[in-house]
């Protein structure tokens, strides 16, 4: 593949708030819902081959970003590209090339194994009769539960459910994998035993534009970093360079030991909470 | 593979899908054998008390519907009660069941049609169908002491595969609305009631008002009731209900568009506005 794996430029879309009643519309009322701008005009070029995170507080527009980049959204404006394709024109080539785990362990059937739900799966993503078996033993050792395919998802833990839908998205072969807060609910040992399953994906060459909450993740897991708040980029760099950043530079935090001041080196959730500021997003 | 072919081995794989989770729970066919013959079973009995097994009531009823058989009639109504209730049930309840789990958004992941979740999965509801027939069937026989000839059962079976179609995509444009509307109980209490109501289940189409009587015209249940009962029943030929059988399929391709059309819209809409999750 020629060219970034993701490629955005002024990417938006617009929701209405508020509600619409159908007296209203019977008699045709002035709308008079609010607009506002979920992600707005957001610029990316992921590189192929990158581990790429997108963070920013609740509501900052990444997961919209990530939906309208999996066609599961329409872009109210602005161009979006995946592996080189226009998600608007060609939602359903994009799809074809593309693996997503956006809703995590809710999204699989639980009273089908591990095994079942990666066959309805591998139909779905038109994975060809002959390599179906295949694909479907790769994915489940690829995400280590080779063992327990046969069991029904029930049974499985939070983590593992994580990681079937990780095999379901790695179905298709795809070179591009997004994912939405992959780690989120599991206990430290699931999270980073799935953070090593997004380094394994790259070490295969494969792209990883995933989102998260977590800055300890992003530090360790991504290459680089979008910084995303109110559905804009504010920064966007690797996270060391974030970290050495003019603003980070400013975010000192006091260790008070042996009744002496020093500052420390900044964090990433340093530079975060500069950016986007403490209070609350609810 | 080329998206046709692949859509063909994904709906296939979404009707296993549905057979494979309908079999972890075995204890619905408990209700599958209970009902069936509990429901009819009261109007039958309740027919014989007010009639006090007269024979001028038994002629009076069969002056109105063409068949003498009452117990065959009302048994053949709520076959059709049946039906319609597995297939407005299942097939919408089972979409919104996806759109509350997430799992809606994993298969609009894939390449494959949309509409495979549309109309794959109630292909699985055929089976616990035909299996209410067929208890429905023997009751008749083992209760009531109804003799069905393996002719007249071919007859009413080739009415009931016709008239699956029609079925089908009525369930599917409903599934639809379920989707949009969010609530399944009222919509089926309300659908299903109209339907009920208009292909008459316990009583000839006849007995309704004459509004009512237009209204039956318009919806496939009222021939397929119908048409059952002749040929089950009146011991008529297929070549007396072929017209009926004709309109039924009619029926079926008007209702899969307006489900297509809906879903669509539906589906472009949760698209535009992000609801596609929401609940």
């Amino acid at each position: 593949m020629m060219g970034p794996a993701v490629r955005t430029v002024g990417l938006t879309k617009e929701f209405e708030r508020g509600r619409r009643t159908m007296w209203q519309r019977l008699r045709r009322e002035p709308d008079r819902r609010d607009r506002f701008r979920a992600v707005d005009g957001i610029d990316l070029e992921v590189q192929a081959g990158e581990i790429f995170g997108v963070l920013g507080p609740n509501g900052a527009g990444k997961s919209t970003t990530l939906k309208m980049l999996a066609t599961l959204l329409e872009p109210t404006s602005g161009e979006a590209e995946v592996l080189g394709i226009d998600v608007r024109r060609h939602p359903r080539e994009v799809r074809a090339h593309l693996g997503a785990m956006l809703s995590g362990e809710r999204s699989l059937y639980w009273k089908l194994t591990g095994r079942e739900n990666l066959e309805y799966f591998a139909a779905l993503y038109h994975v060809p009769p002959r390599e179906t078996r295949a694909r479907i033993d790769g994915a489940l050792e690829e995400v280590h539960l080779s063992d327990r395919a046969e069991d029904y998802v029930e049974r499985y833990s939070t983590g593992m459910r994580q990681r079937l839908a990780l095999a379901r998205a790695l179905l298709p072969d795809p070179p591009l994998l997004i994912l939405d807060e992959p780690t989120l609910g599991l206990d430290p040992q699931a999270a980073r035993d799935l953070r090593e399953r997004v380094r394994a994906l790259r070490r295969q060459g494969r792209t990883v534009l995933l989102t998260t909450h977590y800055m300890e993740e992003a530090d360790q897991l991504c290459d680089r970093i979008a910084i995303v708040d109110h559905g804009r980029v504010v920064a966007l760099d690797t996270p060391s360079a974030l970290k050495r950043g003019r603003r980070a530079q400013e975010a000192a935090r006091l260790r008070v030991e042996r009744i002496e001041t020093e500052a420390v080196p900044a964090t990433l959730e340093d530079v975060f909470l500069s950016l986007t500021g403490s209070a609350l997003r609810e | 593979m080329t998206y046709l072919a692949g859509d063909a081995r994904a709906f296939i794989a979404a009707v296993r899908r549905e057979l494979r989770s309908m079999r972890r729970y075995p204890t619905v066919i408990v209700a599958s054998l209970f009902w069936p013959i509990v429901l009819p079973g009261f109007y039958v009995l309740m027919g014989r008390v007010y009639s006090g097994n007269d024979p001028r009531a038994v002629a009076a009823f069969a002056a109105r519907s063409g068949t003498a058989d009452y117990a065959g009639f009302v048994f053949v109504g709520f076959a059709m009660y049946m039906w319609l209730s597995i297939f407005l049930w299942n097939p919408g309840t089972l979409l919104r069941q996806e759109q509350l789990r997430g799992s809606l958004e994993a298969v609009f992941l894939t390449p494959a049609s949309r509409l495979v979740i549309l109309f794959g999965p109630p292909v699985a509801y055929l089976w616990p169908v035909f299996f209410q027939f067929v208890v429905m069937a023997v009751a008749l026989r083992v209760l009531f002491g109804i003799e069905l000839s393996l002719d007249a059962l071919a007859r009413a079976a080739a009415v009931i595969v016709v008239g699956i179609p029609s079925m089908y995509a009525l369930a599917a444009f409903f599934s639809t609305a379920v989707l949009r509307f969010g609530e399944i109980g009222p919509l089926v209490q309300l659908v299903r009631g109209t339907l009920v109501l208009l292909c008459g289940i316990t009583y000839p189409v006849a007995m309704l008002p004459g509004w009512a009587q237009t209204a039956a015209a318009a919806v496939p249940t009222t021939y397929i009731v119908q048409d059952v009962r002749r040929v089950l029943l009146a011991r008529a030929g297929i070549g007396a209900v072929v017209g009926d059988l004709g309109l039924t399929l009619a029926f079926a391709a008007v209702f899969a568009g307006l489900a297509v059309i809906s879903y669509r819209w539906i589906e472009r809409d949760a698209r535009r506005r992000g609801t596609m999750g929401t609940y």
